[in-house]
């Protein structure tokens, strides 16, 4: 779900800058001429409505005592804030939300990094498993969260096999620590988007420059070297925009975790979009629509530093 | 110049929608009149051809209105479409609401808390003058559906009772004969089974996140301070969930967790366990609701239940039993704004607890309500005593208590271990100030 809505701010986003010089005036009739604006009307358009219009009534609504308990809807000023600030329950929520992303963040790209070099070849085997690994991605992610669930169960099939295996019985609760669970529920996310960044780590290679790598293999620098020194540092890009689009887009997880634990137990895996849902479902309207924009804020206050210095790595390019 | 104008455009559809967005959605097609003039009650079999009504129902309720509708759609004439809302039920009713889609009539549960959060008073028809009220137990017809005076539910079915039920077999062989009559002997019972080798109660603490069951350990201990007022208290802020009775009978509840009164795997242990452990003997009792049984029902026939569960009410001075009327035992009909579709939802529940009742009782093979009425001599027995034990029951805190706090929630956390009793007490204040707040509720 999440892991496209970044899509926008991957590499060559930028693009269409740089070709400002001496012909610049040219080029923009002829831009002008090949690209009016009235093309991106459409997109515009459902940005407006899909994006800005919502965002913009999430800030008028987190000023107000929109409830289902009454028809009125009057403005309350800084009410809600204070009152979420003094509560402390948006400070777990955070935390928790965090350190989901964080975990996310490592191991979807640690999985597909893997899988990217795993599959790099082109062979007919290779071809069959990228397919393989990318159908998660497809999948309905409370498809997943409930096919995890019921693997992870105490009586669930994980323990049964465990159970043949070991000769005794297992009756781990795996999703049942309220210290572990986050990173299990975070291992289940990596895995469902593991195949987006593969393919992406996977173009990122395909680019790196046969010459480079021949020059590397003639100075004598071993696959382990060629690797570190050359092969992931030319993918910097890819991993600006795989490590942007895991963090941010699991800050704003919901799906799996909400199938999977319902955000238990004990709360330890209680992102802040499933205390919204909850607060929402109370009938507390304004309190869930202020606590999602500060959740708005806490990604975007995230990604500009967090884009920004991955970007800076890339300046070995 | 060109392409300023889908800027424009954007711009002026955004202030459009914000503006027209600063009224409540879930109020804009609400005819205000027909609460204040008396409602017109149809005759049972009037002609509603042409005429569709929707029904929203839950995944555990929506084949109970089956032989009711199919009944009035062949007396009638009208269609009638039984939507099922996704789970969790209320919360997504509330959403769809609050959007500004509404049914004709829902399932829901008649409490004052759950009547307030879907805004009666805007959104629902009042009942007060419903024709079936004269047939109905005098005992149960003014139960609850009723919020601030007004009747806005009608009753279909006994409403839940939190009550104890037990394995007739395992409390025999631990020589345990006779129910409790207090919850210090239901505590000494436990120890005897204890020291027996049995597991005395069995507890759904984990249930993905979701442990609704446990917070009727500390409802079933707040019974009698519940008939003495205590909800009323708490919904003047007289009285808050830190203070005496109910902060001791959340003490109370984790004393019996650490003393090994409850199933070892009370963390992770669910809803589908509970009924599971009780039926094998596993466990001796398991303190629970009416859903709890139809979830018996599925696993065992009535001749085996009959022959295993027993129930009985229990609370701290005796046995006050606590009723909880649910989502399935009720429904609501709301204003839609179409006076034909109004008054065709009522005709249908006038039928419903009319002429259909003795059908619907029968096809759900459920207690009836009404003195006129047989109930089926199939219902079970330990259905029977349950609704046996109503008309000396008190109301639950969804029932009294004009807000509703995630109580469960927090007793879950205290089992996993990371709440005290006190910060269950205060965090479940914190919240029930604040959906009185929201409520406008003196003293908040």
């Amino acid at each position: 779900m999440s892991t496209h809505t970044l899509a926008r701010t991957g590499p060559g986003a930028a693009e269409g800058a740089p070709d400002i010089g001496r012909s610049a005036r040219a080029n923009k009739t002829r831009h002008a001429g090949t690209h009016p604006w009235a093309f991106a009307a459409p997109a515009f358009a459902l940005l407006a409505v899909f994006f800005f219009v919502p965002t913009v009534f999430n800030f008028v609504y987190s000023f107000t005592d929109w409830s289902s308990f009454k028809a009125e809807i009057g403005f309350v000023g800084f009410d809600n804030f204070t009152r979420l600030i003094s509560s402390g329950d948006i400070g777990r929520s955070l935390r928790v939300t965090l350190g989901y992303a964080v975990l996310v963040a490592i191991l979807q790209n640690v999985f597909g990094l893997l899988l990217a070099l795993l599959l790099e070849a082109d062979t007919r085997i290779n071809r069959f498993a990228r397919v393989m690994f990318f159908i998660p991605v497809i999948m309905s992610a409370l498809a997943v969260g409930y096919v995890f669930q019921a693997i992870l169960k105490p009586d669930g099939a994980l323990n049964q096999i465990l159970s043949v295996v070991t000769g005794h019985a297992v009756g781990t609760a795996w999703l049942g620590s309220t210290t572990w669970t986050l990173l299990v529920v975070a291992t289940i996310h990596a895995w469902k988007w593991m195949g987006l960044p593969m393919l992406i780590y996977m173009a990122g290679l395909k680019t790196i420059n046969e010459d480079v790598l021949e020059a590397s293999r003639l100075d004598g620098a071993g696959a382990w070297t060629t690797f570190w020194r050359i092969r992931l540092p030319l993918i910097a890009p890819a991993v600006t925009f795989n490590v942007a689009t895991a963090l941010l887009g699991s800050m704003n997880g919901f799906d799996i975790v909400q199938a999977t634990t319902g955000g238990g137990p004990a709360r330890s895996t209680e992102l802040l979009n499933i205390f919204i849902f909850r607060t929402f479902g109370q009938g507390l309207f304004a309190q869930a629509t202020t606590m999602s924009l500060v959740l708005f804020l806490v990604v975007i206050a995230l990604a500009f530093p967090v884009i920004g210095m991955l970007r800076r790595r890339e300046d070995v390019l | 110049m060109k392409m300023r104008y889908p800027a424009l455009a954007a711009t002026v559809v955004a202030f459009g929608l914000l503006t027209a967005a600063c009224s409540d959605p879930g109020t804009g097609t609400t005819s205000d009149d027909t609460a204040t003039s008396p409602a017109s009650w149809p005759a049972q079999d009037a002609d509603l051809e042409g005429v569709t009504l929707t029904i929203w129902a839950a995944q555990n309720s929506n084949t109970v209105p089956d032989s009711v509708v199919s009944a009035f759609e062949k007396s009638t004439g009208a269609k009638v479409d039984v939507v099922t809302i996704t789970d969790p039920y209320e919360q997504s009713v509330q959403t769809k609401i609050a959007t500004g889609d509404k049914p004709d009539l829902a399932f829901w549960q008649p409490t004052a808390s759950m009547l307030a959060a879907i805004n009666a008073k805007t959104n629902l028809q009042p009942l007060d003058d419903a024709p079936w009220l004269g047939s109905m137990d005098p005992a149960l017809a003014d139960l609850t559906g009723i919020y601030d005076e007004t009747r806005y539910a009608a009753l279909i079915s006994t409403p839940a009772v939190i009550g104890m039920y037990y394995n007739k077999e395992v409390l025999a062989a631990a020589g345990i004969t006779g129910t409790p009559t207090s919850w210090s002997e239901l505590v000494q019972n436990a120890q005897t089974l204890r020291t027996g080798g049995v597991t005395p109660f069995f507890e759904m603490g984990g249930n993905d996140g979701v442990p609704w069951a446990t917070q009727w350990w500390v409802q079933a201990q707040l019974a009698e301070a519940a008939q003495d007022g205590l909800w009323d208290e708490v919904n003047a802020n007289d009285a808050t969930f830190t203070d005496a009775p109910i902060i001791d009978a959340i003490t109370g509840y984790q004393g019996l967790i650490n003393d090994g009164m409850f199933n070892a795997d009370i963390k992770t242990a669910t809803f589908e366990d509970q009924g599971k452990a009780l039926l094998a003997g596993e466990a001796a009792m398991v303190l629970q609701v009416n859903s709890y049984f139809s979830q018996l029902q599925s696993l065992a026939d009535t001749d085996e239940l009959n022959q295993k569960i027993g129930f009985f009410p229990i609370s701290a001075e005796g046995n006050v039993g606590t009723y909880i009327p649910d989502q399935a035992n009720a429904l609501v009909a709301f204003k839609t704004g179409d006076v034909t579709r109004e008054a065709a939802a009522r005709q249908l529940l006038s039928f419903w607890l009319g002429d259909g009742y003795a059908d619907f009782v029968a096809d759900q093979n459920t207690v009836s309500l009404e003195p006129e009425v047989p109930t089926p001599a199939t219902v079970p027995d330990a259905l029977q005593s349950v609704a046996d034990s109503l008309s000396s029951s008190v109301g639950s805190m969804q029932a009294l208590a004009v807000a509703n706090p995630d109580l469960y929630l927090r007793l879950g956390d205290m089992i996993q271990g990371s709440l005290t009793p006190e910060q269950v007490a205060q965090q479940t204040q914190d919240q029930f100030a604040q959906l009185a707040a929201a409520q406008g509720i003196a003293g908040f």
